[in-house]
């Protein structure tokens, strides 16, 4: 019951701390670009605006992608805050991703098209790093459960210190922030127009903006659980790497998916390696 | 009981036999959907009997021990006919070993329960009996279509129903058998109507592919001679069950099991031999899906999983484990670069074999039973899958994914089909993602195995969801659905139906059905880990608001105040909104073409096959050098 | 009060696309200029986007021709209503001195309807800006179609 009442609960202020953080992300960008930026209630404007235009649409598959890719990401945030086991709530947001990907695919337009095959490089790129790090997860504190995994008593970054960066990684990727922006980026123009999103407009845009702050505060959910033991450290952690996240997108240029996909797996793969055995070592 | 088990091994010859000599079209009609209808009705009969041990008389061991011999030498006769000399000499070391073997060895005196049916090869029956029946009765119409194409003057669809058919009573036999020579003698008429419904089409490539098919699984014979040897030596039986009983092996017997499991990798097309089930999609759709979904390849993982409890904590478990993840990841990756079809279709089978063979070999109560669902789930979706495409196959000409875009339009039910067997490999709540979900908890501990287990995963996303992608697309209203006769889209509407539904039943099946199967004997001492991994499913309800959700999300779809409009193409588009072209130069509509990433730098089939043979050939190497 | 709600983001947050109807790059540089630190339109919500699917208010700088009118009315249509129009510079609002050319058909108003128009040649930034606040004041009252 209680468990129901916290995914309630997850599912309710989820997206009102991811637009909040979308706005903060826009005002603090513009900060290190001095500029003053847009209020930080921007993202929530944006938002609403969309959901007040026509309904444009190729053609319907769209709708029913977007629908389940905010009903997915929900879900998993949902199913976080209600404590449930790790893997799933992460298969339940992959198949947020993979029917965004999908209603984008329906359209016969470059632009999506190319932007989808960019995304699927990019589910492939971050999926096992998250497969990888719950298994790290899994290792200190036996079990896939977030309720046990916050219950754990010490600090997982500890032990964990390799998966956080790791994490890290498929944060930037999911966060869609330089380097890896090239199926679609915050930005406005990019080569291939807005990529996956190109053919999603008004309301539909509406919705998978929602989803994604679902799916910000669903990896940032994640990052927490490395330092659940104290809140105000644990808060000082997600400052800290959402920050970090912010000076890398400033920072870098947007490379290619071949780099992304050789560079992230090998050294994930490399730092997982090496984590795991000092885990078994230790 | 005999009765039932006559009508479950010996009827699907006699009733192939019927469609080989009467050439009527309608009789075999008849003889092939009644067959189905018993069949399945006997599968279901034997269920609610329960685990049962059969004694044949001795009768039936001299006409199996003779059959069998006739076997090898027809297959002899082939490997001349061929020319083929991989054949003769693995068909001649398995004549001469099992003559050695019967005249020297065995010792006759001892009798064996020849049959017995315990709750996994009971599952396993009424997977071949349902499903195989469904790809049977589907058979008729598609073959009645590909002759047509081909035009032939003397019709081979006897000759082709004949093997269809005994194919399912082989299938029964050998996951019903207790007595190991009749595994053996099942196993090998398995093999030889592969090799004859692989080459049926009688064209170069077809006979080319029918030869590696069953040279590869005389491989797979000998090994299986070999280790029925070994095993008979060790334990001084025959019998499947007195051997399991025997608990652990070790030593000499370990490297017996290596090699019945040799054969099990052999049949289910593990790497380095997928390239036998590869070749086989030549063969006409209904052999493909028969021996990718419900038979063949389930034989295979079948026999890995059933001496499982042999070489359970050994490390010929943990070899076992990691050649099956290396495969899972493998295939994954190979299909990824393919834009054929069937083939996308064939890897991902290998790799979800691999899957199962991993768990068999990661051996936990957890792991044994998301093997066994992985089996029964993966043979609907797959099945399911197969006879989409081939019915798409048949209406457009081609198997490529390339030119299924936006199939709706033209094919709205078969697409709307064909997606839904897509997702149902992939994505929650279809079980067979709920399967992949308890190997991954059950593989935290394998530090290889789950990485491997990871990137498989990872992979298996990206080429299910471009394929499923694809197929969507808009619609005129005015268009209407595809016509198809009604053994075309009775078995597919059935097997779909079969998908949803058993998404929906998971956790009744799991904790009802699965877990007092497979774990009983570990429900008291492991009770905790089967409940504690995936919380027995009571998160299940939640995990069902995704389907009520798809509901939502599909009536907000057809919810009709959508204004349409044509793709972006910085304004430059001209004409229909489905139709994809731009005015270029001249005033001139000129139509462009996006297609997938196959990734072929990276992904290349060519480029990696002869790496992964190698490194799977390793394995194996490991796995039964281990043993020793 | 979702209604209200959505009227008042309606004008915290228009969504422009630029589309260089055939201009001498004048107006367009002024245009861009717009997005730089220095006058930052990013303050006001404005997002200046490659895509008329999710644009709110169009800008068009030159003149219209023959080839590229179709592409100007396509963009348009393309773009989900509530919208709005800012012809920009002396060429977008009457040809300018292109107008008497044998190939080009005139402002763009003579294409599609135009909410704003914004004179000079080029126009400034300043202008330009005061012209999007202007249109603004329009779109709040449109209604989506």
């Amino acid at each position: 019951m209680e468990g129901l009442v916290l995914a309630l609960l997850g599912i309710i202020l989820a997206p009102m701390a991811g637009g909040l953080l979308a706005g903060t992300d826009r005002r603090v960008t513009a900060w290190m670009q001095s500029r003053q930026g847009p209020p930080i209630l921007q993202a929530f404007y944006d938002v609403f605006k969309l959901f007040g235009k026509e309904r444009l649409m190729v053609n319907r598959w769209q709708v029913l992608c977007c629908w389940i890719y905010l009903i997915a990401a929900a879900l998993s945030v949902g199913l976080f805050f209600g404590k449930a086991d790790l893997l799933l709530i992460f298969f339940v947001q992959a198949a947020g991703a993979v029917f965004l990907v999908m209603g984008a695919l329906s359209v016969k337009s470059p632009y999506s098209q190319v932007g989808a095959q960019r995304e699927l490089v990019q589910i492939l790129t971050y999926e096992p790093l998250l497969i990888l790090v719950f298994a790290g997860i899994y290792l200190v504190v036996g079990s896939f459960n977030v309720g046990d995994i916050m219950a754990y008593d010490a600090p997982l970054l500890r032990k964990l210190p390799l998966m956080f960066i790791v994490l890290s990684y498929a944060l930037t990727i999911k966060l869609r922030k330089s380097p890896f922006d090239f199926s679609t980026s915050h930005h406005a123009h990019q080569e291939i127009v807005k990529g996956v999103l190109t053919e999603y407009s008004g309301p539909a845009l509406a919705i998978i903006e929602v989803a994604h702050w679902y799916e910000t505060i669903l990896i940032l959910a994640v990052c927490s659980l490395f330092w659940a033991t104290n809140w105000f450290w644990m808060i000082v952690l997600l400052a800290a790497t959402y920050f970090a996240e912010l000076v890398i997108d400033n920072t870098m240029a947007r490379m290619t998916w071949r780099w992304m996909l050789k560079y992230v797996w090998s050294i994930g793969l490399a730092l997982t390696f090496i984590n795991f055995i000092w885990l078994h070592a230790g | 009981m005999s009765n039932l088990l006559l009508l479950l091994i010996v009827l699907p010859a006699i009733a192939g036999l019927v469609c080989y000599f009467v050439r009527s079209s309608s009789v075999r009609t008849l003889t092939v959907t009644a067959t189905g209808a018993v069949l399945t009705a006997a599968s279901l009969a034997l269920l609610g009997q329960g685990s049962f041990v059969f004694e044949a008389s001795g009768l039936w061991e001299s006409l199996v021990t003779v059959l069998d011999f006739a076997l090898l030498f027809v297959v002899l006769y082939y490997g001349f006919k061929l020319k083929n000399l991989l054949i003769k000499v693995l068909t001649v070391t398995q004549i001469v070993l099992l003559g050695f073997f019967e005249l020297f060895m065995l010792d006759h005196g001892v009798s064996v329960p020849a049959l017995m049916g315990d709750n996994l090869a009971l599952v396993m029956v009424l997977i071949v009996s349902i499903i195989g029946s469904l790809i049977c009765i589907f058979g008729i119409p598609y073959m009645k279509e590909h002759e047509h194409h081909l035009n032939l003057k003397k019709s081979k669809q006897p000759q082709f129903f004949l093997f269809l058919v005994l194919f399912l009573g082989a299938m029964n036999g050998l996951v019903l058998a207790n007595n190991i020579l009749w595994l053996y003698f099942f196993f090998e008429v398995t093999t030889f109507c592969s090799f004859m419904l692989i080459g049926h089409d009688g064209t170069e490539v077809a006979t080319k592919n029918a030869t590696r098919a069953l040279w590869m699984n005389s491989v797979g014979g000998v090994a299986l001679v070999l280790g029925i040897i070994f095993a008979y030596l060790q334990t001084g039986t025959l019998g499947i069950v007195e051997m399991l009983a025997a608990g652990p092996a070790a030593g000499a017997l370990l490297v017996a099991v290596g090699l019945i499991c040799l054969a099990g990798f052999v049949k289910a097309a593990q790497l380095p031999f997928q390239s036998w089930l590869l070749g086989a999609m030549v063969a006409p759709t209904p052999v493909s899906a028969l021996l990718h979904s419900s038979t063949m390849v389930k034989a295979g993982v079948y026999m890995v999983l059933r001496f499982s409890p042999m070489y359970e904590g050994t490390f010929l478990s943990h070899g076992i484990a990691l050649c099956g993840a290396f495969t899972f990841l493998a295939c994954a990756a190979l299909a990824i670069g393919q834009s054929n079809g069937k083939k996308i279709l064939a890897y991902s089978t290998v790799s979800n074999l691999g899957l199962i063979i991993a768990c068999a070999g990661i051996n936990t109560p957890l792991a044994i039973i998301a093997a066994v669902m992985l089996i029964i789930f993966h043979a609907i979706s797959k099945s399911l899958l197969f006879l989409c495409v081939g019915t798409i196959e048949q209406a457009i000409g081609s198997r490529d994914i390339e030119n299924m875009r936006g199939l709706f339009k033209s094919m709205p039910r078969t697409a709307v089909v064909t997606i839904i067997g897509i997702l149902s490999m992939l994505l929650p709540p279809f079980g067979v993602l709920l399967c992949k979900w308890m190997a991954l908890e059950a593989a935290a501990d394998h530090l290889f195995v789950i990485v491997m287990l990871a990137l498989g995963s990872a992979l298996t996303v990206v080429y299910w969801a471009r394929w499923a992608g694809l197929l969507m697309g808009g619609r005129r209203i005015e268009s209407t659905p595809e016509k198809q006769p009604l053994f075309t889209r009775g078995p597919l509407m059935l097997l779909c139906a079969g998908a949803l539904v058993f998404a929906f039943a998971t956790p009744f099946l799991y904790r009802e059905a699965l877990v007092p199967m497979f774990a009983a004997a570990h429900a008291a001492s492991h009770g905790n880990i089967l409940d504690a991994a995936t919380g027995g499913f009571a998160i299940y309800p939640f995990i069902m608001l995704i389907g009520v959700g798809a509901l939502f999300a599909m009536y907000r779809a057809l919810r009709s105040d959508v204004r349409r409009t044509s793709p972006y193409l910085g304004g430059a588009h001209v004409g229909d909104i489905e139709d994809g072209s731009f005015l270029g130069p001249m005033e001139t509509a000129v139509p462009y073409q996006a297609s997938n990433y196959y990734l072929g730098e990276v992904f290349g089939e060519l480029r990696l096959t002869p790496w992964f043979n190698i490194a799977a050939g390793g394995l194996i190497i490991l796995m039964l050098g281990g043993a020793l | 009060m979702f209604k209200k709600l959505i009227k008042k983001s309606r004008a915290k947050s228009p969504w422009i696309m630029h589309f260089d109807c055939g201009s001498c790059n004048g107006c367009d540089i002024e245009t861009l200029a717009c997005l730089t630190p220095l006058y930052d339109v990013e303050r006001f919500g404005i997002i200046n986007v490659g895509n008329p699917k999710h644009a709110d208010v169009l800008l068009v700088t030159g003149t219209v021709n023959h080839r590229n009118k179709a592409v100007l009315k396509n963009i348009y249509d393309q773009m989900p209503d509530p919208k709005a129009v800012i012809a920009i510079g002396a060429c977008g609002l009457s040809g300018g001195v292109f107008r008497d050319c044998y190939n080009v058909v005139g402002g763009v108003d003579k294409v599609i309807p135009v909410d704003v128009y914004v004179p000079g040649c080029p126009a400034k930034p300043e202008a330009i800006i005061d012209g999007v606040v202007q249109a603004l004041a329009k779109f709040e009252q449109k209604q989506a179609g």
